[in-house]
């Protein structure tokens, strides 16, 4: 869904006192047959019930998306004005993020009639086609437009692509820049995510964000989810020597895709030093697996780690998911019958989330529970 | 006469980002149509046959001043606006039904029927949040309609308007069924509308509409079925039957549904060394088998375990291989079954990254009473480190112990809570000494050999049914490159075709390759040249072995002596992970 939203024609529809719902104006010309016209115009020019709503009919290949609008007055024959300002597409193109521009437009025209009569009267009608022109060409060519219609009115558009939901943030998790970090513009974003912002470095979890900026927790949370929104940041988990961590079928793409090549051996390699082997590098991300810590690993390929920063080669495996995180979710399966039921320790919750909501180190845990008999432990 | 039935569900709507604690944007359930309606167009004019689920009538004006109404209160459509969510907010966003309820009968019956021109093709229509898909035909069809905004899911009900509409249509032809239930809708509706008028109290027609009207009946369970399971199945005047699944409800990874593209390219992955496991009992899926079902379907359902292989399973059911490869994805897209590695012994499990290992999941209490004395999460760490099913051999144990493991296993793999591990290997020379950083690093072999095709026919290579195609598989290595290479001795036609095998790399890759001491063992240099293509990381040793008909100790002995010029991991096989993914 990453392809822009191009729009083949912008029309101008409204219901003439004696001809009847028709296009006025429409750029390209001729786009919209006479046919097409013919089969979509009760979702044009409609009946009360569905003035007001966005319409998006698709028919013959064509989506049309509109906003009917009326304006009821005695001065006008019939006593009521119809009028939508539509746009079309191929019938396969998302439409979403065109949705806001023909309400707006809508609005705008709306206003401008009641202010000034500025459809009703011939004469500035005429000045809709170049207006549409305008729209069509700057619209497809850098998604928004500011046009000016008259002394005192000015038209400000912009097609906004929609993106998905961004995951909840937990307080575990860990924020690091997509890009470089200089290229972050601080005065476009609000004040918290401006505070919070020296703290995000790939490695301080949500929590240590939170307490070192002096930022409350849960505002920590929105504004990176916020970011994670705009494709700004991504999470990984937190990083320690005695994590674990196995590889994905996405690995090979460090083989197979040069970008990729390119990028990670930039981004892994020691400052100062010469650039890291692929041969190296590749034989660190699969010397990872089940059963081994970072530590072990980095014991076993000392050589290879002699031009490679080992934080940052887990930093961009997580980032790319070349590799994964095996959490540690420990599960109380024999429990006496007066003992209350267990509350962390029942599968779901992994060993960073119980650390870092009771505030104990993952040594600590591991004492408690590896002599617990009553207590197994799940690695995913 | 025409007709047109048209569901609506909720658009995607716009993401908001609130600042709430609970800042989660619940929105309604996107794979779920808000309802389904029936529209007519004829010399009567536009009319709404049926829709459901009925819509809240608003308050009859007499009765509205019997309530107190404040002064402040939100001025809304119908009935008072109920607070979904408990929390107050000065503007709960309309909630789906009343989205729908917000249109009138009389409304949707102008908008939804269309006119002749867009007949007998997808109709789809937005207003607002709400979307309408359907299928208008010239002999009436009901489509539904879903206001999803993923596309495959609109085509997807787009699909199922059009099956009901032809089934309709063929019942029209034949018996005029269609005529018949519309009348009687109709004239329901007049009888409930005259009723109304007489004694003011609102009723919805449709309610009575239900119990005497087949059709209508059967639309609402389409509803019912596509909002809960997402597979319907319908007999259209009891006789036709119209069958359809949702894939997006049926094929979930934790939230998210996996696209039908997705499905159907791992479907077509699959080769003849993968197997076929079953989601359900031999004997529950053979009973939900419609009567007229094909033969094959059942002698595969019949002869098909978790230990044979799909090639296996052709000649135990006495069927071709393209049939099987259909059949199975038949079977897997209707979620009824998924493609696995065929179990042995020396296959590695470990815990699925999506499995549910809560003390309290419903699979516990499941696992609990299917193998009484054994808990789930106790079994679920025993996979916390990759294990092969042979380590849990225990020679002190009964048989019967190790049957009961083989079920267990079986079990997990059936809810998804394990994944297989297979072992994939890539050359890698390591750089040259000399000129350091001035020369560019070879482009790994991967790049350079990449696009070959692979020797084991998939499903893809079998294309449509009508190809020419005559796969046979006597002989399963069907590469050019590895040729039969005489046995024995430093012949010189075996030392060409080493040489050109190993023609491929680079001058430096060569002579790294040359120096190591196995290399002298021209025997070993020779399989090493044989299987150099396989080496991009990209096929793991079961392939291999099955490929070239080579056993499992004789590649890891090779990998051992290789070893300075390979990198082996261990990961699931990306061709049927999607399969490994839990279904909701």
């Amino acid at each position: 869904m990453g392809m822009t939203t191009r729009i083949e024609c912008i029309f101008f529809s409204e219901f003439h006192p004696t001809l009847g719902p028709k296009i006025t104006y429409q750029v390209p010309e001729e786009y919209i047959s006479r046919e097409l016209f013919d089969t979509v115009q009760v979702y044009i020019i409609t009946k009360p019930e569905l003035q007001n709503k966005l319409i998006t009919v698709t028919a013959m290949g064509k989506k049309l998306i509109g906003c009917p609008v009326c304006i009821e007055h005695k001065k006008y024959s019939r006593n009521a004005l119809l009028f939508n300002l539509g746009l079309v597409c191929d019938a396969q193109t998302n439409t979403c993020a065109l949705e806001p521009i023909v309400k707006k437009l809508s609005g705008y025209l709306t206003t401008l009639e009641l202010e000034s009569g500025f459809i009703s009267n011939e004469e500035s009608k005429q000045k809709l086609l170049p207006i549409l022109s305008t729209l069509l060409e700057e619209l497809n060519a850098t998604g928004a437009c500011t046009l000016p219609i008259d002394e005192s009115n000015t038209i400000h558009l912009k097609l906004i692509q929609l993106r998905k939901d961004p995951p909840i943030v937990q307080e575990y998790d860990v924020p690091v820049f997509t890009q470089c970090k200089d290229h972050f513009i601080k005065s476009q974003w609000d004040l918290t995510t401006q505070q919070i912002l020296p703290y995000i470095d790939g490695f301080r979890h949500i929590q240590k964000i939170s307490a070192e900026a002096d930022v409350e927790l849960n505002l920590v949370r929105i504004a990176v989810q916020n970011l994670l929104y705009y494709g700004v940041v991504t999470l990984v988990s937190i990083f320690q020597y005695s994590n674990v961590y196995c590889t994905t079928p996405k690995v090979q793409s460090l083989i197979d895709d040069k970008s990729v090549q390119d990028e990670c051996l930039n981004y892994v390699t020691k400052q100062g030093q010469k650039r890291a082997s692929l041969r190296d590098v590749f034989q660190l991300y699969c010397g990872l697996s089940p059963g081994t810590t970072v530590r072990d690993l980095c014991s076993r390929y000392s050589q290879q780690l002699q031009r490679v920063d080992e934080r940052r080669l887990i930093q961009f495996g997580l980032m790319k998911s070349l590799i994964r995180r095996l959490q540690k979710y420990p599960v109380k399966v024999i429990r006496d019958e007066r003992s209350r039921l267990p509350r962390l320790y029942t599968g779901c919750h992994s060993y960073d989330e119980i650390c870092c909501k009771t505030g104990i180190s993952y040594q600590e845990l591991d004492e408690r529970l590896e002599n617990d008999p009553n207590i197994v432990v799940c690695w995913k | 006469m025409m007709f047109n039935t048209l569901a609506r569900l909720p658009d995607d709507r716009k993401s908001m980002y609130s600042q709430s604690q609970n800042s989660v944007y619940k929105t309604g359930d996107k794979t779920s149509p808000i309802s389904v309606i029936l529209v007519t167009s004829g010399s009567r004019g536009n009319k709404l046959l049926f829709r459901y689920p009925f819509q809240r009538l608003a308050e009859c004006p007499s009765s509205l001043t019997a309530k107190q109404r404040s002064p402040y209160a939100l001025n809304t459509t119908g009935d008072g606006l109920e607070d979904q969510d408990g929390d107050s907010r000065e503007q709960s966003p309309l909630t789906d039904e009343q989205l729908v309820a917000g249109f009138s009968d009389i409304i949707l019956a102008t908008i939804l029927a269309t006119k002749s021109d867009i007949c007998g093709k997808k109709f789809e229509l937005k207003i607002d949040n709400v979307r309408f898909v359907g299928h208008p035909t010239l002999l009436q069809h009901p489509p539904i309609i879903q206001a999803n905004a993923d596309p495959s899911v609109i085509s997807c009900m787009h699909n199922l308007s059009r099956r009901i509409a032809i089934a309709l249509q063929h019942e029209e032809r034949r018996c005029q069924y269609l005529t018949r239930e519309a009348k009687l809708m109709l004239a329901i509706q007049d009888e409930i509308t005259t009723m109304t008028e007489m004694d003011g109290s609102p009723q919805s027609p449709f309610r009575q509409i239900l119990p005497k009207c087949k059709l209508a009946r059967d639309l609402k369970e389409a509803y019912d079925s596509l909002c809960t399971t997402g597979v319907v199945r319908l007999h259209i005047n009891n006789w036709l039957e119209v069958s359809f699944c949702l894939p997006h409800k049926i094929h979930r990874i934790g939230g998210n549904y996996i696209p039908p593209e997705a499905l159907e390219r791992s479907l077509k992955a699959i080769r003849p060394y993968h197997a076929l496991l079953l989601l359900e009992s031999e004997k529950a899926l053979l009973g939900q088998l419609p009567l007229d079902c094909s033969p094959a379907m059942v002698r595969l359902i019949k002869t098909c375990s978790a230990v044979k292989n799909l090639q296996q399973l052709a000649q135990d059911a006495d069927l071709a291989l393209l049939q099987i490869f259909q059949i199975a994805a038949h079977l897997v897209y209707w979620g009824k079954a998924i493609i696995i590695y065929p179990l042995c012994e020396n296959n590695v499990y470990m815990l699925s990254p999506h499995a549910n290992i809560c003390l309290y999941s419903s699979l516990a209490e499941q696992f609990s009473q299917q193998f009484p004395g054994h808990d789930l999460p106790s079994m679920l760490a025993k996979f916390s480190l990759p294990v092969s099913l042979a380590e849990f051999r225990n020679p002190l144990e009964a048989p019967a112990q190790e049957a009961q493991l083989i079920q267990m296993v079986v079990w997990m793999l059936q809810r998804r809570l394990l994944i297989q591990l297979h072992t994939y290997v890539c050359l890698l020379v390591p750089p040259s000494e000399d000129e350091p950083g001035l020369r560019d690093e070879d482009p790994p072999l991967a790049a350079r050999v990449g696009g070959r095709s692979l020797s084991t026919p998939s499903a893809l290579s079998f294309g449509s049914p009508t190809s020419s195609d005559d796969m046979t598989l006597t002989s399963p290595s069907m590469d050019n490159s590895s040729a039969e290479l005489l046995p024995g001795g430093d012949s010189p036609l075996n030392k060409r075709m080493t040489e050109t095998l190993l023609a491929s790399l680079s001058e430096h890759e060569r002579q790294v390759i040359l120096n190591i001491p196995a290399a002298q063992n021209p025997e070993d240099l020779r399989m090493f040249a044989r299987l150099l293509h396989y080496f991009r990381g990209h096929h793991h040793l079961e392939e291999i072995m099955y490929n070239e008909n080579m056993r499992r100790s004789q590649l890891k002995t090779l990998f051992d002596k290789f070893r300075s010029v390979l990198v082996v991991t261990s990961h699931e096989d990306p061709i049927i992970s999607i399969f490994q993914s839990p279904m909701e």
